[in-house]
């Protein structure tokens, strides 16, 4: 006979906030006539210690087997009351929360309503109490290697920090080098640049045993469960190996040229070619997109590094976790807008870092046209802040202080330039502030705009038109060079990278991180994990501090060697199972399939795949398929208690 | 029994990492709204089998809504809520065949932040069903 169902709920004032507004008592005492319930009370913080132990005494003394405790949200405290359960001795399953708080006394001011609705939601949670069952938690043993998708500045920290505890990393780079866009910039503080801290980590990576670096490499395939993924990555042919000693004897062979990704355009390169001084491994690499394979640089290099023959190589790896952090891509404007494209004077924000840069095209000069400009005028939030048709509706957060860095810079090497820059509002949060004031005190002027500027090309050169917002009057000013302060955006193969990972995106076409506050760095896939810009507009600071919080959360899941699986799996009744199939085609895990067994078809549940959507148990026609926690007869039971029944 | 002393029930099948999370911020977040709803909580959208709906009717709910994150990538088991989408767009006409206004429906997509639109959509609902009077049901539930 199935034991006896003796229930004891537990209202809780939590202070004023629920007791304020629903009549706690009057609850309580409905409670003690519902059937089944053997023990009610109200106290005023069921949450703390004495409230607490008021459970577990009862338990005890009334042989309590199902506990029904009406407060806060069972996102709050659930976990809280189910431990008391288990101290007790009593399943933790067999707990149900009634939210009387944020679902009731919080948003309805009518007491006689809110008590009302509070003794309905007490009498829905009792009746599922009453067909709960007792589940058990499956612990599985994890992985102890990381994968970490994304070789640019939060990828690479994430990496040292996870290598330093004692983890295996495995870092994935699509591009030919370690680095990321950050190599690629100028100053990021005052006296250190990108392509510094950049050269710093890779120096710890490259001679760490622990970090095993794979450059044009991508992730294919992904599948598993928290601690236990399999992923696959492709290893993609640089056709160039080991023995290159970056003399460079293949580049004059090399017939194919094509623009230079690494400087934005501003040169050219080779199809063989080295990214950049100080790219990461140091090897030549072969863009296989526009080679010919003529095999001219195979007969000029003495060293026998060229290797045409090389084919994709796939690596199968076991992970106990993901960390994504592919980066963004900067924003392009569309050829023609503030006539970029269409004049070589006009240039993004990017491009001037690089002819700052004393590795870049210029080596440094600012030399546009052969001579340094007299004026420059920025325009800022391009492609950010809706600011023209295809522009982004969010700030692209790092525009506004790498301009105004730029700006100094620019004053302090030519004092003679007139440097502008157009704005809507300007960004300098935190100490970066100063850099503001220290701009205007160099001279640079700031004229704010509310609609676009204009740049004009006529025969004597650039002039732009702006209303200015603040004399609220038409300005028109000639210039040697504009510069786009272009923004960042979502990288464009970033739907490849969602579609194998299943990752979602926010409305902004970022990766989205499970909660900004309560869940930072987690994406809603437990065991994968989200650093820097791939999740939306960060300087290199946040980037960096994002890889290595990625770290720990990852580290805190397998640092146990093993992980519980909360046990709202689906289940087979194979007696009434007719192996239909349905289930198997709207799981979304393909963690069922149908088997055959003594000559019938029936539905399998592979309960490690399974994630407990209940999906399954919604389309299953004969309600063979049911879901742990969530059974058909238990949400029943509670569909009719909001109208007295159950 | 007049317009005034109607008080409706409405249920709410919602799905736990986003609409549950709404209703939990609008509280929160003091918002308040009539308290004709009663929430039922469910892991995704995707477990809600119109049977649920029909159970809810066929015991007196003026109203029903179901409701989980936003499609198409919003779900946290990837696609359980295009699975609720198509179920019950077909569900929808066969309300109207059982003499279920359609109106007493409604299929909502409401994120953990949209406590704002939780709050309008239970506005909007006690308002139609208060239009609509009573359900007074002459279902046949199939079971
Ligand atoms: S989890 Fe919200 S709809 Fe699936």
């Amino acid at each position: 006979m199935a034991e006896e169902v003796r229930i004891g709920v537990y209202i809780c004032h939590c202070g004023f906030n629920i007791a304020g507004t629903v009549d706690v008592k009057a609850v309580a005492e409905y409670a003690k006539t519902l059937p089944n319930v053997v023990v009610s009370r109200d106290y005023l913080f069921m949450c703390s210690e004495p409230g607490q132990d008021l459970i577990r005494e009862d338990i005890k003394k009334y042989k309590l087997n199902r506990i029904v405790v009406a407060a806060c949200s069972p996102s709050m405290h659930e976990p809280t009351f189910r431990s008391v359960l288990e101290s007790a001795g009593l399943n933790k399953y067999l707990f149900e929360m009634a939210n009387i708080r944020e679902h009731c006394s919080w948003v309805h001011s009518d007491k006689e309503l809110a008590t009302e609705k509070a003794k309905d939601l007490v009498r829905m949670a009792v009746a599922k109490a009453r067909l709960l069952e007792p589940l058990e938690e499956k612990e599985i043993e994890t992985s102890r290697n990381i994968l970490v998708v994304g070789g640019g500045v939060a990828g690479m920290r994430a990496a040292l920090e996870l290598a330093h505890y004692g983890f295996e990393v495995y870092l994935i780079e699509k591009s030919p080098t370690l680095g990321g866009k950050a190599a690629l910039v100028g100053y990021v503080e005052d006296d250190v640049k990108g392509s510094e801290i950049v050269g710093k980590m890779i120096k710890l990576i490259s001679k760490n045993p622990r970090i095993h670096v794979f450059t044009n490499s991508e992730l294919v395939e992904f599948k598993g469960f928290p601690g236990n993924f399999i992923a696959k990555i492709r290893v993609n042919p640089r056709y160039v190996n080991e023995k290159c000693t970056l003399c460079g004897d293949c580049i004059p062979a090399c017939p194919v040229e094509v623009s230079n990704e690494y400087e934005f355009g501003l040169d050219k390169r080779k199809a063989i070619f080295y990214p950049y001084k100080g790219a990461y491994p140091p090897y030549y690499v072969i863009d296989s997109k526009v080679c010919t394979f003529c095999g001219e640089c195979v007969k000029t290099c003495k060293h026998n590094a060229i290797d045409l023959e090389m084919k994709p190589q796939y690596l199968d790896l076991r992970i106990g976790a993901l960390i994504i952090a592919a980066g963004y891509d900067p924003y392009e404007p569309p050829k023609g807008e503030y006539n970029y494209g269409i004049h070589n004077n006009v240039i993004t924000l990017f491009q001037l870092e690089r002819l700052l840069d004393p590795n870049g095209p210029t080596k440094g000069n600012l030399i546009i046209g052969g001579k340094v400009p007299r004026r420059i005028v920025f325009i800022q939030c391009v492609g950010s802040r809706n600011t023209t048709p295809n522009s982004k509706p969010y700030c692209s957060r790092m525009c506004c202080l790498t301009a105004i860095r730029n700006a100094i810079r620019i004053k302090e090497m030519y004092p003679d330039t007139d440097v502008i820059i157009l704005y809507k509002d300007i960004m300098t949060y935190a100490s970066d502030e100063r850099l503001y004031e220290e701009a205007g005190k160099r001279l640079v002027k700031f004229l704010k705009f509310e609609e676009p500027p204009k740049v004009t090309i006529t025969e004597e050169g650039l002039y732009i038109d702006v209303y200015e917002y603040t004399i609220q009057d038409e300005v028109r000013i000639p210039t040697d060079l504009v510069v786009l302060s272009t923004g960042m955006v979502p990288r464009h193969d970033l739907n490849e990278l969602i579609a194998v990972t299943r990752v979602s995106c926010g409305g902004d076409g970022f990766l989205r991180e499970l909660h900004l506050k309560l869940a930072p760095v987690e994406s809603p896939t437990k065991g994968v994990y989200l650093a820097g810009a791939v999740t939306g507009p960060k300087n290199i600071m946040e980037s960096i501090r994002m890889g290595s919080a990625a770290a720990v959360k990852a580290m805190t899941l397998l640092s146990a060697g093993k992980v519980s699986i909360e046990p709202l799996t689906a289940v087979v009744n194979e007696e009434i199972c007719s192996g239909c199939g349905v289930c198997v085609s709207v799981c979304p895990y393909e963690a069922i399939s149908i088997k055959e067994m003594d000559g019938d078809r029936l539905a399998h549940v592979e309960e490690a795949l399974c994630m407990g959507c209940g999906t399954c148990t919604a389309a299953c026609p004969s309600g063979a398929m049911q879901q742990r926690g969530f059974k058909d007869t238990q949400i029943k039971a509670q569909v009719l208690a909001v109208f007295g029944g159950g | 029994m007049s317009n005034e002393d109607f008080k409706p029930k409405i249920v709410v099948f919602a799905c736990n990492w986003c609409t549950y999370a709404a209703v939990d911020l609008a509280g929160t977040s003091r918002m308040q709204y009539p308290a004709n709803v009663r929430v039922i909580r469910v892991m995704c959208s995707g477990r809600v089998d119109p049977q649920f709906v029909l159970e809810a009717f066929h015991n007196g709910a003026d109203g029903v809504i179901v409701a989980g994150c936003h499609p198409p990538t919003d779900c946290h088991y990837i696609s359980g809520n295009i699975k609720a989408l198509r179920r019950y767009t077909l569900f929808k006409r066969l309300l109207k065949s059982l003499g279920i206004e359609e109106e007493r429906f409604r299929l909502e997509w409401i994120s953990a932040s949209e406590a704002s639109k939780w709050v309008k959509v239970v506005n909007e609902m006690v308002e139609t069903v208060k239009k609509l009077g009573p359900l007074k049901p002459k279902l046949e539930v199939v079971e």
